[in-house]
């Protein structure tokens, strides 16, 4: 017996607090407000207040919750990284060493086992947040816990500041870096073992830098795309169905390509529009497995759909998670099925 | 709280375009079975480990403030401008920070603050929106769409035993979970079985936030009743000063046609039974404000060959004062008759309940008819056991004329406490329904039994403090219903049906209201903006007036047989 059934013909402004998580709706929100106040309508970005209002967190060295985390610095871009790992289970005094403050770059991370090694590129649309933004911090740590691997979570040069391709320069360089690290090394192929995970933007970066890898012979275990971020020139269905329904307006998702892609360019750019009429040819090249997490309510699923569907015409291997009655910014918060639904497709697709 | 942390020695600070505040952030299972310490007590954790402070008891508000500042950026980017170049203050307190904003762009003053001993029980709140515990999801492939059970707790040297469900506003059909949630959590009670019941109101209560509307005020009213239900924290009658009843009925009156619905057609009635008399005299049941009397005045002047004199005898309950606050309303109403030249008379009586009453208090004339008016009042009477049959007695033994009765529409007197609950499960959502869907109200003062007049004109539209108020007003008559048993549990509503067997083995037979009362009590519903979903049908002589299909309020008229 329904005595107050809403009509659901045709989604209302307030329709988004019906169907996401509280804590999201909430969060989501807020971010979206705040980015309001940010962006300037000529295309700059208040830098300043960017940083005043964005959470951060600290790294530490001592484990919480299973999870420890210290911050380099990549000296070629001067950025810093930063680093998370599962807390040693203490047989041989680790953890002690940990409280002391020292760190070990010495010793692989394990001489028989392989330990994944997930590098990961925060979202933000090219433009907002940072590793050490506390949504991505918390993100990386139950990332680290769950897949019981290592996470390195990169800081890449943002918009409007420094545009294409700047950001995918600094995650090819994190990539090389990674891999020349010996203290990164697993397994008996004593190598490292690279995924390359990304949300939204981040998302945007690691298809990026996987498809440098894979034309320079580095290889990429796989990569996880989070709803990443890709346009195009045309208007999808999904772009005007949920146009300002669920967070995102076309118009804020315009004016980051703007800010990122060079001067005078259009989203036909191929950074922007990655299998559109000026895309690119993945044809003959060892492209890392791929896994596309798509949220059923993001605005620009489509041009997700048509990545997919490019991967595929390339013959490359790719896997969709679809999460019909995801927001975006679904994973930031745990208390909810699409979070779960995430952790154990990527577990999956991390160990296999 | 602060973590420790010795100095990392291998790696340097952060250079780069992120500059590092160190943000407080919520240390976790640090050898430290306190979850909480005492600053972070009642702060939602899941917002908390992600840099921001928001107590669990201002989720909603936040959550309202940061609707309200959507709708203002919405559409206008110069006021972005302005907004940036305000002060921001911690950024992390949330609550703070959109209010700010908020102030920033509107200063318009606070709405009318309701005194919080009236409407609030803060330590309810608490427990119906507890603070968020920390929970670890049970990822199992079957899990239903929308609710993850679990146990909290990433650091397996504390156990968290409580049985923490948390419900994830997930999909729309989530109003059909909310009724099922309340509905499990009334037959938990009715199976005594607590601890269920418990687990289930948090539920519930949780969920009805994620709701909007009409929906989430009702499910808020049930899901506190049953709260007071579970926790034995009924309120013992009457703990609200007459006063204040009154002013959350005039407030009721206001927002929606039922009582000007309810008076119109009683006075239709009495009007009948006065035609051609000299001298009348009305007994009213719940004197309250005397809302309904001015307009019966008004026709009872227009009479062709005048009016005839007025007599008029309210009952009211005893306030907590000892003022006689009867007096100033029949002053109100003296001077309103002086004005219409209507000679008339008032006395007003104080009783506890309307069975202490005889009527050779009443001193009745020989000459003079009588009405007896009775507006949502027999149905208390219903508490006490034979007390409606000593006042029906007492009516029959006035002789009056006729005798109006105006009554919820509704069976809330079953037996069993689950279908009590149902009933009135149903019963609100329509009444809050149509709450919800009235814009316009008000205003319109009509001439019972002449023309329908409207006084003043135009319709004016409902404020929210009105609405508000209403909702309180309907809120204690939910608690009454679930909450309370006993002498306590005066909110008896029975149907017509079930009145008329009683009136009818009290010696009374139903008088015809009549197709003129009808027809006009269409006429006022007309005039109402959200007049839309409003029916005035009519049963077996009597009115009802209801929302879509589902009557509310019945108004019958009965004399002695």
């Amino acid at each position: 017996m329904v005595f107050m059934a809403a009509s659901n013909e045709e989604i209302k402004p307030n329709e988004a607090k019906k169907v996401v998580p509280l804590h999201t709706w909430m969060l989501i929100s807020h971010l979206k407000l705040s980015y309001n106040l940010l962006r300037r309508p000529d295309g700059t970005l208040r830098r300043e207040l960017a940083e005043f209002l964005d959470r951060k967190a600290v790294a530490n060295i001592v484990p919480v919750d299973g999870v420890y985390s210290f911050d380099v610095v990549n000296r070629t871009t001067g950025l810093f990284n930063r680093i998370y790992k599962p807390a040693p289970l203490d047989n041989n005094g680790s953890l002690h060493r940990l409280a002391t403050g020292i760190l070990d770059f010495e010793s692989p991370l394990s001489s028989s086992e392989i330990v994944p090694v997930i590098i990961f590129f925060h979202g933000g649309s090219f433009t907002h947040s940072s590793a050490n933004s506390t949504i991505y911090d918390t993100f990386c740590r139950r990332l680290t816990r769950d897949v019981q691997g290592v996470v390195v979570s990169i800081n890449y040069r943002r918009s409007p500041e420094h545009r294409y391709p700047c950001a995918y320069e600094d995650g090819w360089e994190a990539l090389q870096w990674v891999c020349s690290r010996s203290w990164l090394v697993s397994g008996k192929g004593r190598k490292v073992y690279v995924y390359l995970v990304g949300d939204n933007s981040g998302g945007n970066i690691a298809h990026n830098v996987a498809h440098q890898a894979a034309v320079s012979g580095v290889e990429v275990l796989g990569n996880v795309l989070l709803h990443p971020l890709f346009g195009g020139e045309k208007r999808t269905e999904s772009e005007r169905r949920l146009d300002g329904k669920y967070f995102v307006k076309l118009e804020d998702r315009d004016w980051y390509w703007r800010a990122f892609l060079p001067e005078g360019e259009n989203r036909d750019h191929p950074a922007c529009n990655v299998f559109g009429p000026r895309g690119c040819d993945l044809a003959g090249i060892k492209f890392s497995k791929t896994l596309v997490v798509i949220a059923g309510l993001d605005l620009v699923q489509d041009w997700q759909w048509e990545y997919v569907e490019g991967l595929k015409r390339f013959g490359h291997d790719v896997k969709v998670l679809f999460l019909e009655k995801a927001s975006i910014g679904f994973y930031f918060f745990p208390n909810n099925e699409h979070f779960c639904k995430l952790m154990e497709e990527m577990k999956r697709f991390l160990k296999g | 709280m602060k973590r420790n942390h010795t100095a990392v020695t291998a790696a340097t600070s952060a250079a780069g375009t992120s500059s590092t505040t160190a943000a407080d952030v919520t240390e976790k299972g640090k050898n430290n079975n306190n979850m909480w310490n005492e600053e972070d007590a009642g702060v939602d954790e899941l917002l908390a480990v992600l840099g921001y402070k928001v107590k669990s008891a201002d989720m909603v508000d936040v959550a309202q403030k940061i609707e309200h500042l959507e709708g203002v950026f919405g559409n206008d980017d110069g006021l972005s401008q302005i907004a940036s170049d305000s002060v921001h203050y911690n950024p992390s307190d949330l609550h703070s920070w959109l209010e700010s904003m908020i102030c920033e762009l509107n200063p318009s003053p606070e709405p009318v603050i309701i005194d919080d001993s009236f409407v609030n029980d803060s330590d309810l709140q608490a427990m119906i929106y507890p603070p968020a515990k920390k929970v670890k999801p049970n990822c199992s492939s079957s899990s239903s769409s929308s609710t993850v059970t679990g146990s909290a707790n990433p650091n397996p040297s504390v156990q968290n035993n409580s049985n923490n469900q948390v419900v994830i506003v997930d999909s729309q059909e989530n109003g059909i979970r909310l009724v099922h949630t309340l509905m499990a959590c009334a037959e938990a009670i009715q199976q005594e079985n607590y601890q269920l019941a418990e687990s289930l109101v948090k539920q519930a209560g949780m969920l009805a936030v994620s709701q909007a509307g009409a929906m989430r005020k009702v499910a808020t009213c049930f899901a506190e009743a049953l709260a007071r239900k579970i926790y034995r924290l009924s309120p013992q009658p009457p703990h609200d000063p007459p006063a204040f009843s009154d002013l959350l009925q005039m407030h009721f009156y206001e927002t929606c046609p039922y009582l000007k619905f309810a008076h119109f057609t009683a006075n239709q009635a009495i009007l009948e039974a006065f035609a051609g008399k000299k001298k009348v005299h009305v007994i009213d049941f719940g004197m309250k404000q005397g809302m309904q009397w001015p307009a019966l005045m008004q026709a009872l002047a227009l009479r062709p060959g005048g009016p005839p004199t007025f007599r008029l005898t309210g009952i009211g309950p005893p306030s907590g004062d000892n003022t006689d606050y009867l007096q100033e309303v029949g002053w109100k109403l003296a001077q309103l008759a002086d004005t219409i030249h209507v000679e008339f008379e008032f006395r007003g009586f104080i009783a506890g309940s309307l069975a202490d009453l005889e009527p050779s208090m009443f001193d009745l004339r020989n000459d003079e008819v009588l009405a007896v008016n009775s507006v949502f009042e027999l149905h208390q009477l219903l508490a006490r056991p034979g007390a409606i049959d000593k006042v029906l007695s007492a009516v029959k033994q006035m002789s009056p004329e006729i005798l109006t009765v105006v009554e919820q529409e509704a069976n809330h007197n079953g037996t069993s406490f689950l279908e009590r609950f149902t009933e009135s499960l149903h019963y609100y959502s329509t009444l809050f329904d149509s709450l919800e869907s009235s814009g316009g109200g008000g205003g319109a003062a009509v001439n019972g039994g002449v023309d329908v007049g409207v006084n003043g004109g135009g319709v004016s539209p409902v404020s929210s403090e009105d609405r508000f108020m209403s909702e309180v007003y309907l809120g204690k008559q939910i608690c009454n219903v679930v909450a309370c048993e006993g002498v306590d549990r005066v909110e008896r509503h029975e149907t017509l049906t079930q009145w008329k067997t009683r009136l009818d083995s009290a010696g009374f037979e139903a008088v015809h209201l009549g197709s003129n009362a009808f027809k006009q009590a269409s006429m006022l519903l007309a005039l109402f903006a959200g007049g839309d979903g409003y029916r005035v049908v009519e049963e077996d002589g009597c009115l009802m007036l209801g929302w879509h299909t589902r009557p509310l309020i019945t108004t019958s008229a009965w004399k002695i047989r």
